[in-house]
């Protein structure tokens, strides 16, 4: 009985014989190829369009298209398919040719059942290995890729965070010679008005154009820190009370009460301790803030178990977000703080950085009733260091 | 009310950064004294300069700000020290306000977030030593009624 293996090998037998093709194709299929018939070049051609065949075992001589140009077709069509050819004994050069144009194989009529059925499984078991080469090469390149992408980005972090950290120094020379000025300037009383105006107009655009280049390189910094990913286990619940005690004099500025719950609890995970903090302190700081805005309330920050997940809620007393402004909160850029105050950014890098850690974010809030931000964290989350799939491309 | 001037130190190796910082502040009421380097800062506080806030770079060359910053709260722990750097990492700042730095700000700071945290620190000296005046003068109190 054929074996399940036997039976998956797809054969096209092609020959303009009926008398030589039809008992070869019973005797083939009751050894278990799947075997179709075709009694022309074209029809042959056909055929592999509709289905295509691990191998073809393909007379030479045929009316119309001979067995070598429809070899040629095969293989310029389907060059993964194997094509055994089959010669008259007086036609060897045939078999030859066939082989210099890409044949696997040829063999002389008549044909030795046992030895045709060698060559096919030989056949099968080289296009087997030639795509496992493929496959293996196809994921060399990948992970070259992967590797190369990982050192770019993380020379591109190293050289961002450099060159983020140098400009800061001269705008701060700037930033401080800019105030000096106009510090020197609102105390004179003898500067004529024109000038004055035209003075302050200057130090304005300086101003405001070290504010624009620091924004950018604080950019550049998180862009570095971003590449920098370190998973490791923690306690999440220590963590949240380190963030709150960070945020304590905000807290304090905008009236609110920040309390982290089940604070004796121990709750271990296995994330970047950085990457957390950094989205717990943008969710606290937010909530403190839209407590800020009711001129003060309490926010809580609670964490719990659910099965293989952590979940993390951030809850505040704040005026809450307008339904319209629910589903647009996350994306980049969209802000309701007065322009200046907020770029946008932290909703949305904040979701990104929980994403990137195999969570998930949503917010829940009603108009009035202070809003709910909840993430849900794998405790062991499957995070690989490169991720060239969500950065740039480089 | 009145501003009351604040001694500040500032210690930072970008000498036109320190110039600059300097002269606004000074502009601004405050007396204002300058190091390149932690020792020449730290040697403006041995010499006994009463210095109420200490305005600290972390990455310079020789003793970093974090060495600095250790041997002022060792040395002179009511003296409020605000690390303000062009190289922030969250640890850093992390590192600095678990070392007792009154806060951490990063170049280019806003000029007025400065001066608030200045004016905060300045008050947080000054009712240490009040705090302290009050010790004293009960130990006094205590040691010559016991006479």
């Amino acid at each position: 009985m054929a074996s399940d293996q036997e039976k998956r090998i797809g054969l096209l037998l092609v020959d303009d014989e009926a008398e030589f093709r039809t008992p070869l194709a019973k005797r083939l299929d009751r050894r278990g190829f799947d075997v179709r018939q075709a009694e022309s070049g074209l029809q042959a051609i056909e055929a592999l369009k509709s289905q295509q065949a691990d191998v073809v075992l393909m007379d030479v001589n045929m009316p119309g298209m001979n067995g070598l140009q429809v070899l040629d077709e095969i293989k310029h069509r389907w060059p993964k398919t194997e094509v055994i050819m089959l010669t008259g004994q007086a036609c060897v050069q045939d078999g030859v040719t066939g082989i210099k144009s890409g044949a696997f194989d040829y063999l002389t009529k008549p044909i030795e059942m046992e030895h045709l059925i060698g060559k096919l499984k030989q056949a099968v078991e080289m296009r087997k290995l030639l795509n496992d080469q493929e496959m293996e090469a196809e994921f060399r390149r990948e992970m070259e890729r992967r590797m190369s992408v990982a050192e770019r980005l993380a020379a591109l972090g190293t050289m961002a965070s450099g060159v983020a950290h140098e400009i800061n120094n001269p705008l701060a020379i700037i930033n401080e010679a800019t105030g000096f000025l106009k510090g020197r300037l609102d105390r004179s009383e003898d500067v004529p008005e024109g000038f004055r105006q035209s003075a302050e107009l200057a130090l304005g655009k300086i101003a405001s154009s070290v504010e624009r280049a620091s924004r950018i390189t604080h950019q550049l910094l998180d862009f570095a820190r971003k590449n920098d990913w370190e998973i490791q286990e923690f306690d999440l619940v220590e963590l949240a009370k380190e963030v709150v005690d960070l945020t304590s004099k905000t807290a304090k500025e905008e009236n609110a009460e920040v309390e982290v719950l089940h604070r004796d609890r121990k709750l271990a995970i296995w994330s970047d301790p950085y990457q957390m903090r950094q989205v717990l302190i943008n969710l606290v700081t937010n909530a403190i803030q839209a407590v800020g805005e009711k001129k003060g309330g309490n926010v809580w920050v609670d964490t719990e178990i659910s099965g293989n997940d952590v979940v993390v809620t951030i809850k505040d007393t704040g005026p809450g977000i307008p339904r319209e402004n629910l589903s647009r909160i996350f994306d980049p850029f969209f802000s309701t703080k007065p322009a200046g105050k907020g770029t946008g950014l932290g909703l949305s890098v904040t979701k990104g950085i929980v994403e990137k850690l195999g969570g998930t974010m949503t917010v829940d809030s009603r108009l009035g009733y202070g809003a709910v931000f909840r993430m849900v964290l794998p405790r062991k989350p499957l995070v690989s260091p490169v991720r060239p799939d969500l950065g740039p491309d480089l | 009310m009145v501003k009351i001037p604040i001694n500040i130190l500032v210690i930072d190796d970008e000498s036109d950064f320190v110039d600059m910082l300097g002269m606004r502040l000074t502009d601004e009421g405050n007396n204002v004294r300058s190091a390149l380097d932690g020792r020449s800062g730290l040697a403006i506080l041995a010499e006994g300069w009463d210095a109420d806030v200490v305005i600290l770079d972390i990455k310079m060359p020789g003793m970093d700000g974090i060495e600095v910053l250790k041997e002022i709260k060792a040395k002179y722990p009511i003296v409020e020290v605000i690390l303000l750097t062009g190289h922030g990492t969250i640890d850093t700042a992390v590192s600095g306000l678990k070392l007792g730095a009154f806060d951490y700000l990063l170049k280019p700071a806003q000029h007025e977030e400065l001066l608030v945290k200045l004016e905060e620190a300045r008050k947080r000296k000054a009712e240490h030593e009040e705090r302290i005046r009050k010790a004293e003068a009960h130990a006094l109190i205590r040691r010559t009624g016991g006479m």
